[in-house]
This record gives structure tokens, C-alpha cells and sequence, in this order.
């Protein structure tokens, strides 16, 4: 099964000179409206919160070792310690971790619909996570990152208002993203590229898209009422003169259920990509996921009031419930279309294709446990326990992460014009995959058991499964080190990449690696199927493209 | 060597020009933004709505219902200024430059008696309204979307000058200040007519 097509830079290939042309690195550190610039810089900065938030969770581990408290000194900063590792993985490192280097390669345009703003956009979330992280070192928000009132409103420090106002920042650049990013799906195509023939991460990208430009504006309206409660004297919250806790719950909710699929729907694109790809097959049923995607997107909108089971009004739990359940259709659809997809391929497995057979079993535990606690009885067993811990790991690290690292061993030879080195990320596969699953499987158990989250002192008869979940995790965060030696060292001394060393379809394979400062030379025609393998109408495209390439001697290096 | 661009194609297909594109995005882009920052606004009539449920009557019991006249005479006068910025943006659409003008400067009369009757409406709410969630959600709304108007006509002023320094020919490539800003204020407009609706006169 694990046979290699063909190997790897045989035909597109580059010469090491051109490949090495791409931007100084002090480049990203300046503002830049280049797309390909930007791209890194979220990618490089989000990872960079991935490690503070890691280095978080390991301390967390290291205290729930034993049932005591012993290394952190109260509750107190337990709960500011799990607050802002929540904050950091989602606000700063999931939800902007876009695909700003990827889209408009794959669409054929030279840069997004607005630069400028892409930039302005990146360059809002250093100084919200300045604010935010200032917070965690004054006076610590301790409510959680869903910061229920009156958790957030009465008994948390300063750090609590800075946080909102860092989350407010945010929002409001995930929102300038994603207008450019619909505005850039629509307008910058070229001509050939109908809406059918659209990759697949394109379609998930829109489909976050317009789910962060309906929703996020929601996040904004109640941070703006949990900042008025705390600043201005304002009671939203305050039961005691008319305000309501519940408010808050249904309008970040509003927000935060559909953010979910912010963190998840780029992620299901990249592996629609990477399993194509490396299967050397057609996505199984290409309409059906791109429809799923906006599937997902619209009744993620139906479904908030799950989290507020318990303290909902009862005779609203059951259609939530029934929305919640429904949601499992379309993510159904692209299990069984990833599964179609690598069915009878010819599978190459390196690291790429690993992490994205990793997310598909992980995620389908996920969604899995995610059914379960959409029944609401189970739910209500299982409220507040590490089973919902467990869950939305599964959904968030081993769906999200584990795309992110298949992005990464996808795309980082577009990116720098060098490959990942294969043994390296092999072996980054294994530590990660297994040291998560000995982390977050466990959690079902205890969970179930009846173990609380958010707590730093539990029952004894935990011990021996924390101490468990608590080695793996250090397991799973040493894994971290590894490919962040193997980046660094295949910067500078990777094998040379070519242009298109995967031999894929897509439009941003059919330029220089990295892509010169307009991203092609020509104005890209794409092929009439993103992901017609195996046909030889591709293969003859990609013949043309290959001499296009071949020697060195096109117009993309005669600049 | 072939290119594997198809050039016939690609001719045969037409592509717009730079200038048309970026306008074409400046457009969708706006409607975009239009269409989720008016969720904001929404969000806010959400929590009006809720918060009701916390009362057995709106207003609650004691508490004496807005008087309408004050904020009514305010919607008629922005809906005025949002008309004259129409007029105006048309004038501009026939190189009329000094009609565009003098419209944008009446509707920026116009959007400032608006604002200064909310800012009345907003300091006058009585003590005992403020003490319940019917005062708190009104100076809320009236607030934030006094903010929003503030900002947009800080535009407007900056786009009459440029406008006065002939900056604009009225052609519509060189003129998306003048249509964004439009826009934006319609948008102004819109936000305060479902305000204005939720507040005074849904009881």
C-alpha cells in the first residue's frame, strides 16, 4: 500500500539558486502587505502562542500529578493558569491561524482583494495578546475563557477587563480577515475557475468565513456589556437589579458554538487537500463536501443553547439537541468522503498523509463523544466533567492541530522552497499521535467516573489515571520540540523542493517555490478538476507545467 | 515551448481592468461588512428583548414610558440627511461637484441635530429609569450607535474637504470615498431605525 509514485522533485525541478530567493527573515518581522509575507507571520506568531499555551497546559498536568495542591499556590491561580491557556489556544492560535499564505495561490490571484488591510488585520493581534497576557500578569482573569458572569463581573481581578478588551481586538480582526477572505474568493478567481472547480480548502475557508462575519460581531456585543458591567457600573448581569447571567451565556454562545467551526472547517479543507493529494484520487463526492462545508456553517448557527443545557428552560433542550444532532450530517458527509477519497489510493505515507489520517480517527472519536453529549440526559450526567475536556481536545488538537501539522508538512516546501525532513516528521507523527491519545482518552474514563473540570484538588481514586494522562502529556508536548528542530534545520539545509514536489493540481503548485513576488508569471489556467488524479489529461498537465519549470529557464526565473 | 496559458481563451473570456476590479471589491467588501457589523446592532435589540423577560410589564411598573416626540423629530431629520447624501453622491455621479457639496454639508446639519437631540434623549433618562434594566439598554443603544454616527461623520467632513480641494471627478473609480461613506451612513441610518423602533415603540 505505502508505495511512493514518484519521487520526490524528480520532474519540476528548480535550481538551488532560485530556490533560495525568497524573503530575508527580517522581512517578517515588518509590516508587510504581501500575502505570502503575512501568511507566516500568522502561522509563525499563532505556533508561538501554541508553545506559551503548551508550556500552560504542562504546568496544569504537573499540578493535577497529584490530587493536592502543590506546585501552583491556590485555587486562585489554577483557575487564571486554565483561563488563559483556553484564551491563548483559542483566541490566539486556532482562529488566526488562517490561510492567508495558501488561498490566493490556490485561486490564482496575486495577492488578496485587500493588502493593506490583511496586514492591518495580522498586525491587531500582537497587541491584543500584549493586553491579554499583560492581564494574566496583573491581576488575573479567573473565570474561564468563556468568562460566565458573575464569575467575570464579581470575582475577577483587573485582568479580567484587559482580557476583554484584547478578545475585542481580536474579534474585530478576525472580521477584517474575513471579509477579505470572501471578498478574495469571489473576485480574484480567475475566469476558468468556476465555483466547482474551487480547491476544497477555498470552500472551507469561505464557509469560516461567512461564519466569522456573521458571529463574531455577537462576541463584540457582549464583550462590550461584560466591559460596561465591570468599567462603566452598568448591571447586564446583575440579577439583583433586573440584568440577567443567562444574557451572556446565549449571546457568547452565539458567537463561540459557531467559532468552533472557525477552529475546525479550515482544518476538514486542509485534509480534503492532503488526502487527495497523497491518495492520488479524486475527491470522493467534491460537491457534497464543498456544500457541507456551508452545511456546517448554517446550522452551527442553530445549535448555541447545547452548552446551556442545564440551565436552560426545559422545553427548549429538545430542539437544541435535535439541532446538535443534526450537525453530525454534514460532517458525516466529509468522513465518508475522506474515507471514499483514500479508498484503493495509492497512498504515499509520509508525514503529511499521517497527520491527516491522525485527525481522521481522532476526529471521528470527537465527533463521536460529541453525539453523546448532544443527548441530553448523558449530557446532563457528564456536565462539567472531563469527558467534556476529552471531547473538545479531540475535536480542537486532534482535528485542528493535527491539520495544522499536515498543513505544515503539506505546504512548508511552498513556503520556504525546501522540504521537511521525512524521518524527523515520521517520528514527530508518533510522539504526537500516541502521546495524545494516552492524554485525552483517558479523560472519558474519569470523566465519566465523575471527575469535575477546572478543579486542581481531586479525589484520590483519580490519581493513577491522572498520573497517566499526566506523563502522555508531557510525552505529547516534548513531540513539539521535534518538529520545531526539524523547521529550523530544513529552513536552512532541506533538500531543494522544486515547484511542485507533490505532483498536485492545485494552482499553488503550479508556480516556483516559494512563489515570486505576484505569485506567477503567467496568469495561471487551472486545471478543469482541482483533483483529477490519476487521469491522463492531468497527467499531460502536468507535463506542460513541468517544462515549463524544467532547467531553470522559465519567465519565473528570468526575473 | 507552449505556455500553458491559454492566451485565446483567456481573451475570449475578458477580464476586467485593475480599476474595475478594485472597485468591484470595494463594493462587495462593503456589503460584507455592512452585513455583519449591523449583527452587532442586532445583538444589542437581543438584549433589550431579554432583558424584558426580567420585568413583568416594559416599562417597569413606576417607571414612565420615553416620550417618542423627541427621537421621532431626530429619525425624521436623519432620514433627511441620509436622503441629501443620496442626492449629493447622484450631483457627484453627474459632475456636479458644488450640488454634491452643498447637499453633504446640509446632511451633515441635519445628521447634527439628530445626534444632538439622542445626546438630550440620552442625558435626560430619569434616575429611576436608570436603576432598571429600561433605562441601562436605552443609554446603551442610543450610546453605541452615537458612536458610530460620531465616526461616520467625521468622514463626512473629511471627504467634503477633499471634495472642495476637487479631489473627486465624480467618476466612480476615483470617487469610492464619497460611495463607501454613503454607504455608511446609510447604514447609520438603518441601525438607528431598528433602535429607534425596539425603543420607543415595541412596548
Amino acid at each position: 500500500m505505502a508505495t511512493i509514485a514518484v519521487p520526490l522533485g524528480a520532474q519540476g525541478e528548480q535550481v538551488e539558486a532560485e530556490a533560495l530567493r525568497r524573503p530575508a527573515l527580517s522581512e517578517y518581522l515588518r509590516w508587510s502587505v504581501d500575502h505570502k509575507i503575512i501568511g507566516v507571520q500568522y502561522g509563525v506568531s499563532a505556533f508561538l502562542f501554541f508553545i506559551i499555551g503548551g508550556a500552560m497546559a504542562m504546568l496544569i498536568r504537573l499540578e493535577l500529578w497529584t490530587p493536592e495542591l502543590d506546585l501552583i499556590v491556590s485555587g486562585a491561580a489554577y483557575n487564571s493558569l486554565f483561563t488563559i491557556h483556553g484564551t491563548i489556544m483559542i483566541f490566539l492560535f486556532i482562529i488566526p491561524m488562517w490561510a492567508a499564505f495558501g488561498v490566493p495561490l490556490q485561486l490564482g490571484a496575486k495577492d488578496m482583494a485587500f493588502p493593506w488591510l490583511n496586514a492591518f488585520a495580522f498586525w491587531l493581534i500582537p497587541p491584543a495578546a500584549v493586553v491579554v497576557l499583560l492581564g494574566y500578569f496583573v491581576s488575573p482573569a479567573e473565570a474561564g475563557w468563556t468568562s460566565y458572569p458573575p464569575l467575570s463581573t464579581l470575582f475577577s481581578g483587573d485582568g479580567q477587563t484587559l482580557w476583554a478588551l484584547g478578545a475585542h481586538l481580536l474579534g474585530i480582526s478576525s472580521i477584517m480577515g474575513s471579509i477579505n477572505f470572501i471578498v478574495t474568493i469571489f473576485n480574484m478567481r480567475p475566469p476558468e475557475m468556476t465555483i466547482w472547480r474551487m480547491p476544497l480548502l477555498c470552500w472551507a475557508v469561505l464557509a469560516t468565513s461567512i461564519i466569522a462575519v456573521m458571529a463574531t460581531p455577537f462576541l463584540a456585543g457582549a464583550l462590550t456589556l461584560l466591559l460596561l458591567d465591570r468599567v462603566a457600573g452598568t448591571t447586564f448581569f446583575d440579577a439583583a437589579s433586573g440584568g440577567d447571567v443567562l444574557l451572556w451565556q446565549n449571546i457568547f454562545w452565539f458567537y463561540s458554538h459557531p467559532a468552533v467551526y472557525i477552529m475546525v472547517l479550515p482544518g476538514m479543507g486542509v485534509l480534503s487537500e492532503v488526502l487527495s493529494v497523497h491518495s492520488r484520487k479524486p475527491v470522493f463526492g467534491y460537491r457534497m463536501v464543498g456544500l457541507s462545508s456551508m452545511g456546517i456553517a448554517f446550522v452551527g448557527f442553530t445549535v448555541w443553547a447545547h452548552h446551556m443545557f442545564t440551565s436552560l428552560q426545559p422545553e427548549l433542550r429538545i430542539p437544541f439537541m435535535i439541532t446538535t444532532m443534526i450537525i453530525a450530517v454534514p460532517t458525516g458527509i466529509k468522513m465518508f468522503s475522506w474515507i471514499g477519497t483514500i479508498w484503493g489510493g495509492k497512498i504515499r505515507l509520509n508525514s503529511a498523509m499521517l497527520f491527516a489520517l491522525g485527525f481522521l480517527s481522532l476526529f471521528v472519536i470527537g465527533g463521536i463523544s460529541g453525539v453523546m453529549l448532544a443527548a441530553l440526559p448523558f449530557d446532563i450526567h457528564v456536565h462539567d466533567t472531563y469527558f467534556v475536556v476529552s471531547h473538545f481536545h479531540f475535536v480542537l488538537f486532534g482535528g485542528s492541530v493535527f491539520a495544522v501539522y499536515a498543513a505544515l508538512y503539506h505546504w512548508f516546501p511552498k513556503v520556504t522552497g525546501r522540504m521537511l525532513n521525512e524521518r524527523l516528521g515520521q517520528i514527530h507523527f508518533v510522539f504526537t499521535y500516541f502521546g495524545f491519545l494516552f492524554t485525552f482518552f483517558p479523560m472519558h474514563v474519569v470523566g465519566m467516573l465523575g471527575m469535575p473540570r477546572r478543579v486542581a484538588v481531586y479525589v484520590e481514586g483519580f490519581q493513577a489515571w491522572n498520573q497517566l494522562i499526566s506523563f502522555s502529556a508531557f510525552v505529547l508536548g516534548f513531540s513539539t520540540f521535534i518538529v520545531i528542530y526539524n523547521v529550523i534545520k530544513s529552513y536552512y539545509h532541506g533538500p531543494i523542493a522544486g515547484a511542485n514536489p507533490w505532483r498536485a493540481l492545485t494552482l499553488e503548485w503550479q508556480t516556483t517555490s516559494p512563489p515570486p513576488p505576484m505569485n506567477f508569471d503567467d496568469d495561471p489556467i487551472p486545471f478543469e478538476d482541482p483533483y483529477g488524479y490519476g487521469t491522463e489529461a492531468s497527467a499531460a498537465y502536468l507535463a506542460v507545467v513541468d517544462e515549463a519549470f524544467s532547467n531553470g529557464s522559465t519567465r519565473a526565473s528570468e526575473h | 515551448m507552449t505556455s500553458y496559458v491559454d492566451r485565446q481563451h483567456k481573451a475570449k473570456l475578458g477580464q476586467p481592468s485593475e480599476a474595475d476590479l478594485r472597485l468591484k471589491n470595494n463594493r462587495l467588501g462593503m456589503t460584507i461588512f455592512q452585513i455583519s457589523w449591523i449583527m452587532v446592532f442586532l445583538a444589542m435589540i437581543i438584549v433589550n428583548w431579554q432583558l424584558r423577560f426580567s420585568y413583568s410589564e416594559w416599562p417597569p411598573a413606576g417607571i414612565a414610558p420615553f416620550d417618542p416626540l423627541g427621537p421621532s423629530a431626530a429619525t425624521v431629520a436623519l432620514l433627511l440627511s441620509a436622503l441629501l447624501v443620496k442626492r449629493g453622491l447622484q450631483a457627484l455621479r453627474v459632475k456636479r461637484i458644488g450640488g454634491f457639496l452643498m447637499d453633504w454639508r446640509g446632511a451633515m446639519i441635519f445628521g447634527f441635530a439628530f445626534m444632538a437631540v439622542i445626546v438630550y434623549e440620552f442625558a435626560s433618562v430619569s434616575d429611576a429609569a436608570l436603576a432598571t434594566q429600561y433605562g441601562i439598554t436605552m443609554r446603551l443603544m442610543t450610546g453605541f450607535h452615537f458612536v458610530h454616527a460620531l465616526a461616520i461623520l467625521a468622514v463626512m467632513a473629511h471627504v467634503i474637504r477633499n471634495g472642495a480641494a476637487g479631489r473627486y471627478s465624480g467618476d466612480e473609480h476615483d470617487s469610492w470615498a464619497v460611495e463607501g461613506t454613503a454607504k455608511l451612513w446609510y447604514f447609520v441610518t438603518l441601525a438607528w431605525i431598528l433602535f429607534y423602533v425596539v425603543l420607543y415603540w415595541i412596548r
